[in-house]
This record gives structure tokens, C-alpha cells and sequence, in this order.
């Protein structure tokens, strides 16, 4: 059975490395939903993060096509309903006297952080689960957003036995 | 003791130090350095090739033939571009290559600068590492981690590029080992080995598919000891060919698009298939889906990234081949399959190759064979005549056939044979191509001539690109789109090249020839003239089962479209 799987790779920061894992996964020709990029809490070593839909037996194959790579060190696989989820989105929205107060109170119910402050906007920060961001953006786009960026999810394994599948954030998106 | 080296001269002693004695290559600017410092090292000789992917391939065939790492070397740019045919081709096959590249000073380096070419980015799919030297610091140590990780586990090519000023640069230099083996190889846990005794213990009609892992593991006499104790038939894939003896009672042949009917038979009727380093090519399998339906897979195969890849398998047994296949040996009692035998038997269907005339593929392999009783190394091209000598040359001595499987690189054998050749000496090798793969590699007489190098050419000229005017016959209705080839008078070429060349129109012709030429004391062509629109029966249609099998050509369809 196809589903959504997390593979996380530890690899060295080099970009040949990531190269040659992006390199992989479009070669197997994966259904790929999603790839994040950053850096790895250990010195020198970056991570990444691919959301692809596959089943059980495809995504092991594909971790193990990973640590073929020379320059990884481990690739894990984990469904992604075992997994918390998250992205963080930068959003810069036109600031606009009348529908200030208004503006806020959906940044509010978003818990989403105000950064910068100017004249001719702001910036606020914004995280949770992809369907959340969205819905966000979604939510303030009629206040005139400039610019968005979004970093992709990054993902990590629940603890066991956690009973928060989903999490109360993404059942509380409005 | 510590010494001051350039960048060259420490490649040229790394390459000593891991034991290379030969390498094939090209010089041009950015790689001129390593070849000032090569006449210092006289225990590293060196072959010029007449192109770079002849160098490859020669690295490849060397590396096949002598189970070390084949070393291949070129400039940037147009050098190193040039390989990739051949890296590629030794990707697929597993084929330990190390590529050494110049590449133009760092200072230079993404400017687009003379002769700069991404050669990293261009041959990471196809290469197990492709590596930057960044500063003459990693650069022993780099080289040395080039040979592990392209002869460790699952063999492979590697490529090495290497500025042309770290080439410059000096460092002091201390002789050291090279850089630990990165992964252990895994053993095959033990509740998946019993689970496979046990199927195997239960099999009626099991067989053992047996692919280049047998060879590249060195699991051939622990591969014929296991069939003799079970009496399980031997099936040999096109790179499992030679790893085990055809004359054995226990082989059975070929399967696969151009396998014999009564071996793609027994496959879509076994029980259980004990596939061993091999990886279910879709040349073996025809469409999976109707792929031996009946039967369970064990997969002994030391890659696990094959496992379920292209068929679903039973038990895996991840690890090498050899100690796999003797610990199953000890954990089963002495069998026998004889009434599976007596059904495969009775499958068996007479020869059907009906060549037109008497310069039949089977004489020329046959007087080839007799020649030299055996004793020769058999370098196959691509196509009908690739087909003719894996179904019809009668192998009996381990690791004697090479062919181009997983790329099938038109052009392989003429320069593989080289490589082949260095790496045995001793015996003849015989690069068996068509007219069309012939001509795609043929400056390398060359290189035979300038070298020394007694190989031996058979061409078997048919006129067309013939695998694949074979096609167009079956599945294009006849119409032969670019596949009638012109070729030089091959006698008269040569001689150009200095080297003896022999045509042969008539049957009888046929074993003087070959006698002629492994008399020469040099490099030697003979160019056998065979029927024109002969085809490679039987065959599996390309997408269909095993069971869909065409035995005979096509009615010509009427002319009217
Ligand atoms: C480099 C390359 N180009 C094209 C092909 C496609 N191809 C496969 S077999 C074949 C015909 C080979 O003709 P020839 O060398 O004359 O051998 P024959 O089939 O006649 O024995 C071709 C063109 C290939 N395998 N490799």
C-alpha cells in the first residue's frame, strides 16, 4: 500500500552530496512530495528531508539507495504519520491603517509572530504543518501579502505511543 | 621516510602503491602535469588509446579479467566527456573503474573557462563517487579511498578529478595504507537462511538463476558444489555466463529475450527461483507481471537496494554469495530433481538457428573454440552477433565471456579486449563485434598496433545494423530505417594498421582462418561474411512474458502502406 513516507538523511555538507542525493531521488523517478534542505545539529553535517509516496518496500529501498551515497552517513524512513511535521513561513504583508487592528487579530488566531515593523508593512512569522501555513496565507492574503517564504517541512519522529495523531494544531485550523 | 612530491608524482605513486601496473589514457592540457611526472614511474605503463571511451572501456574489460581496479585516464573537457560511455557501461555491469581527470586550475574554475566541463555533475549517476580534489591535502588520500570504494561491496567506477594546479602543488608526501573499507559486508541473518533450506528442501521444480555476482564474488565452486547437492538446474544469465561450466550437466542455458524456449519454460513453470547475484534485469524477466507466476523467489544478492526492485521476493538473503551458498549446502540434505529434469528434457526443442549457407555464427564460434581447445577469452560486441556467441560458444572456464549487458555499449569490445588482454597475457582474446560495433571503436588497431598487443577481431559482417533490422523486421513491418551499414574493404584495412586480415566467404575457410590468425604473432582481423537477414531466434517480444516467444519471422506483410 502506497502511502507518505518521511526519509530523513544525515549527509555531509557538501553540495555534491546533496547533489547526488536530489540526483537520486529524481533518477528513481519517486513520486516525490516534498524536499528540505538544512543544517544538522552535528559540526559539518547537513540533513535532509524528502516526503515521497511510496510503499513500505519502495521507501526502504530509497533509504538504502541513500547510504550508498559516499558523504551520507544514515538514512532513516518513518511514515509520515508517525512523524510531527512542521514549516516555517516568513510573510510580509502591506501594512494598511484601516485593517491594522483587524490583520492582527487573524495573525493572532495563527499564533503567528510580528518581527518588523515599518511604514509600508510587516513581517510575521508563522509556523505548523503545511495544510496550517497554507490556511494562513489563505486567511491574510486580503490584507495585501508582498512576499512569502516558506523553508519546507522539516520533519522528526514521534515519541511512542504518542496519542496525538494529528496534533491539535492541524485539528484546529480553521 | 617523508618527501616533498607534486600533486602528479603523488598520483603516479598512490596508483603504485595500490598496485596498478597499467593504465589506458589520453593526455591534453589540464592533465599534463600527471603525464610529465609519469615517465619517472616506470612500473606504470601506459596505453594510449586513439579515444577516451576506448580508455574506459579497457580499464573496464581489465578490471573484469583480472577482478582489480581498471584505471582510465583523461584530460578535462572533451577528455573527460568522452568516458562517460564507458563509465556508464562499467556502472551497470559493476565493474571496478577508477577515472583520473585533469580539470583546469581552481582559479579558472566556474568561468567557464577552455576545455572546463562539469565532469562531477555530468557522471554522478553513473559512477559509485565522483570527486573534486579540492587541495593537494586530500589528494593521497582521496586516490587511495578512489580504489576502496570502487572495489568494496558492490564493485563500481569511480571518478577522480584533479585540478591542474593541485597537480603543481607540492606536498610532503609519507607512503600510507589505503583508507579502511567504509561498510562491512552484511551476513545473511539466520532465520532468513533457514527460511530458504526450507523452501529449497520443499522445492518440486526449484532453479537457480546465477548472475555476475557469481563471478565478481568468487562464489563459482560454492555456486556447483550447492547445484551438486541439490541437482538443481543452472540457469546463467548473459553476465553469469562462464560462471559456471556449460558442459556441467546441471547447466541448463540462457534465459531471458533471447533465452532457448525450454529454459524460459521451465522458469514460468518452477516453484522456486534461487536467484544469485543477479538483479532481474527486464531482459531476463520479459514483463514481470507474467513473470514466473508459480514460483517463490530466494534472493541471494549483496546489495539490498535489489531486493524486491523489480520482482517480489520470498526471503532475502543479503550478503555474498559464496558463504550464503555453503551454508545452505550444510543446511540441506543431498537431493536430486530428476523428475523436474525429465520435464525440462522433454521441453527441449532442436537448435533453431537455420542459417542460410555454411558461415553459420555456430561454425565460426566452434572453430574458435577448437582453436585454441577452450583456451581463449571471448569479448562480445552488441547485438545479433552478441546473442549468437552467449547462446552458442560452449564456455567452460571461469570468467572468459565479457559483454557489455546492463548499458549494451555498441563499441565495448574491440577496446575492452585490450584491457582484457593485459590483464591475461597469456591466452588469446577474441573481440567478436558486428560491422556496425566494429566501426564504432575500430581506430583502436591502432592502439593494438602501437602497443604490441596481439588481440584478435571477428567481425561478423551482415550488412545491417542486424539486432536491430531484426526489430524492424518483427515489429516495423520490414521497413529498414538506417540499418543498412556500408563497410570498408576490412582486409585492406588491416593492412593499413600493419596487421594481418582475412576474409571469410565459404565454411571452409573458416578454421584456417582462425588457425591463421592465432598463429600471427600480432594483432590479427578476420572478417567473416555471414548471411545477411539472419535472425536470433527464439525471442521474446520486448514488454511481453516469457511465454509469448516468436520462433519463426513473420509472414512479409502485403505491400501496400
Ligand atoms: C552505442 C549504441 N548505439 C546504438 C545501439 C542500438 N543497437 C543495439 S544492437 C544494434 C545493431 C548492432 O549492429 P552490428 O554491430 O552490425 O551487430 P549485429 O546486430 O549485426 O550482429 C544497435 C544499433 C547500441 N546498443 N549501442
Amino acid at each position: 500500500m502506497s502511502h507518505l513516507h518521511c526519509i530523513t538523511v544525515v549527509l555531509d555538507d557538501k553540495l555534491v552530496t546533496l547533489n547526488a542525493a536530489v540526483g537520486l531521488l529524481r533518477r528513481r523517478n519517486l513520486p516525490v512530495r516534498s524536499v528540505t534542505f538544512g543544517p544538522h545539529v552535528a559540526e559539518g553535517r547537513s540533513r535532509l528531508f524528502a516526503m515521497i509516496e511510496a510503499d513500505e518496500g519502495a521507501a526502504q529501498r530509497v533509504a538504502l539507495l541513500f547510504e550508498k551515497l559516499i558523504g551520507v552517513d544514515e538514512a532513516r524512513v518513518v511514515p509520515a504519520a508517525d512523524t510531527v511535521a512542521r514549516e516555517l513561513a516568513l510573510i510580509r504583508i502591506r501594512a494598511q491603517a484601516e485593517s491594522y487592528g483587524e490583520l492582527l487579530d487573524v495573525l493572532g488566531l495563527y499564533h503567528a509572530n510580528v518581527l518588523e515593523e515599518g511604514p509600508d508593512g510587516l513581517v510575521v512569522e508563522l509556523t505548523g504543518p503545511d495544510t496550517f501555513v497554507l490556511s494562513c496565507l489563505r486567511a491574510v492574503e486580503r490584507f495585501g501579502i508582498v512576499d512569502v517564504a516558506r523553508s519546507g517541512a522539516v520533519a522528526i519522529e514521534r515519541p511512542a505511543e504518542s496519542p496525538r495523531a494529528p496534533t491539535s494544531t492541524e485539528a484546529s485550523v480553521p | 621516510m617523508a618527501e616533498i612530491l607534486t600533486g602528479a608524482q603523488l598520483m603516479c605513486r598512490v596508483l603504485l602503491e595500490e598496485g596498478v601496473d597499467v593504465m589506458f589514457g589520453y593526455p591534453g592540457g589540464a592533465i599534463m602535469p600527471f603525464y610529465h611526472a609519469l615517465p619517472e614511474f616506470p612500473g606504470l605503463r601506459h596505453i594510449l588509446v586513439r579515444h577516451e571511451q576506448a580508455a574506459a572501456h579497457a580499464a573496464d574489460g581489465y578490471a573484469r579479467a583480472s577482478g582489480r581496479a581498471g584505471v582510465c585516464v583523461a584530460t578535462s573537457g572533451p577528455g573527460a566527456t568522452n568516458l562517460v560511455t564507458g563509465l556508464a557501461c562499467a556502472y551497470m555491469d559493476n565493474s571496478p573503474v577508477v577515472a583520473i581527470t585533469g580539470q583546469v586550475s581552481r582559479p579558472m574554475m566556474g568561468r567557464d573557462a577552455f576545455q572546463e566541463t562539469d565532469i562531477i555533475g555530468v557522471t554522478l549517476p553513473i559512477t559509485k563517487w565522483s570527486v573534486l580534489v579540492e587541495d593537494i591535502s586530500t589528494l593521497a588520500d582521496t586516490m587511495r579511498r578512489a580504489f576502496a570504494v570502487a572495489l568494496e561491496g558492490r564493485p563500481g567506477p569511480v571518478l577522480v578529478d584533479v585540478p591542474k594546479d593541485v597537480q603543481n602543488q607540492r606536498i610532503e608526501y609519507t607512503p600510507r595504507a589505503a583508507a579502511p573499507v567504509r561498510r562491512a559486508t552484511p551476513v545473511a541473518d539466520a532465520a532468513a537462511l533457514d527460511a530458504a533450506a526450507g523452501l529449497i528442501a520443499r522445492a518440486e521444480r526449484p532453479l537457480i538463476l546465477a548472475g555476475h555476482g557469481i563471478i565478481l564474488g568468487n562464489a563459482s565452486e560454492d555456486l556447483r558444489i550447492f547445484a551438486e547437492h541439490t541437482g538443481i538446474p543452472v540457469i546463467t544469465t548473459l553476465l553469469g555466463i562462464s560462471a559456471f561450466p556449460e558442459d556441467h550437466p546441471l547447466h541448463l542455458g540462457m534465459p531471458g529475450m533471447h533465452g532457448e524456449v525450454h529454459v524460459n519454460r521451465a522458469i514460468q513453470h518452477a516453484d522456486l527461483l534461487i536467484a544469485v547475484g543477479m538483479r532481474f534485469d527486464d531482459r531476463v524477466t520479459g514483463n514481470t507481471a507474467g513473470f514466473a507466476r508459480n514460483a517463490k523467489i530466494v534472493h541471494i544478492e549483496l546489495d539490498p537496494t535489489e531486493i524486491g526492485k523489480n520482482v517480489p521476493v520470498e526471503v532475502p538473503l543479503v550478503g555474498d554469495a559464496g558463504p550464503i551458498l555453503s551454508a545452505l549446502t550444510r543446511a540441506l540434505a543431498p537431493r536430486s530433481c530428476t523428475s523436474w529434469w525429465e520435464e525440462i528434457d522433454a521441453s527441449r526443442r532442436p537448435q533453431y538457428e537455420q542459417f542460410k549457407g555454411d558461415i553459420a555464427p555456430e561454425a565460426i564460434l566452434r572453430a574458435l573454440h577448437d582453436a585454441s581447445g577452450g583456451r581463449c577469452s571471448i569479448v562480445a560486441d552488441v547485438g545479433q552477433h552478441q546473442m549468437w556467441v552467449a547462446k552458442l560458444f560452449p564456455y567452460r572456464r571461469l570468467n572468459t565471456h565479457f559483454s557489455s549487458g546492463g548499458l549494451g555499449a555498441m563499441g565495448f569490445a574491440v577496446p575492452a579486449a585490450i584491457g582484457v588482454h593485459l590483464a591475461r597475457p597469456d591466452e588469446p582474446v577474441w573481440a567478436i563485434s558486428g560491422d556496425g560495433g566494429f566501426q564504432m571503436n575500430m581506430q583502436e588497431m591502432a592502439t593494438m598496433v602501437q602497443e604490441g598487443l596481439p588481440i584478435k577481431l571477428a567481425i561478423f559482417n551482415n550488412g545491417y545494423l542486424g539486432m536491430v533490422r531484426q526489430w524492424q523486421q518483427f515489429f516495423h513491418g520490414r521497413r529498414y530505417s538506417a540499418t543498412p551499414i556500408w563497410s570498408p574493404d576490412y582486409v585492406k584495412l588491416a593492412e593499413a594498421y600493419g596487421i594481418a586480415g582475412y576474409r571469410v566467404e565459404q565454411g571452409v575457410q573458416i578454421a584456417g582462418a582462425v588457425e591463421a590468425a592465432l598463429r600471427d604473432p600480432g594483432p590479427a582481423l578476420i572478417e567473416f561474411v555471414i548471411e545477411q537477414e539472419a535472425n536470433v531466434y527464439p525471442m521474446i517480444p520486448p514488454g511481453a512474458s516469457l511465454s509469448e516467444v516468436i520462433e519463426t519471422a513473420p509472414a512479409p506483410e502485403p505491400a501496400s502502406a
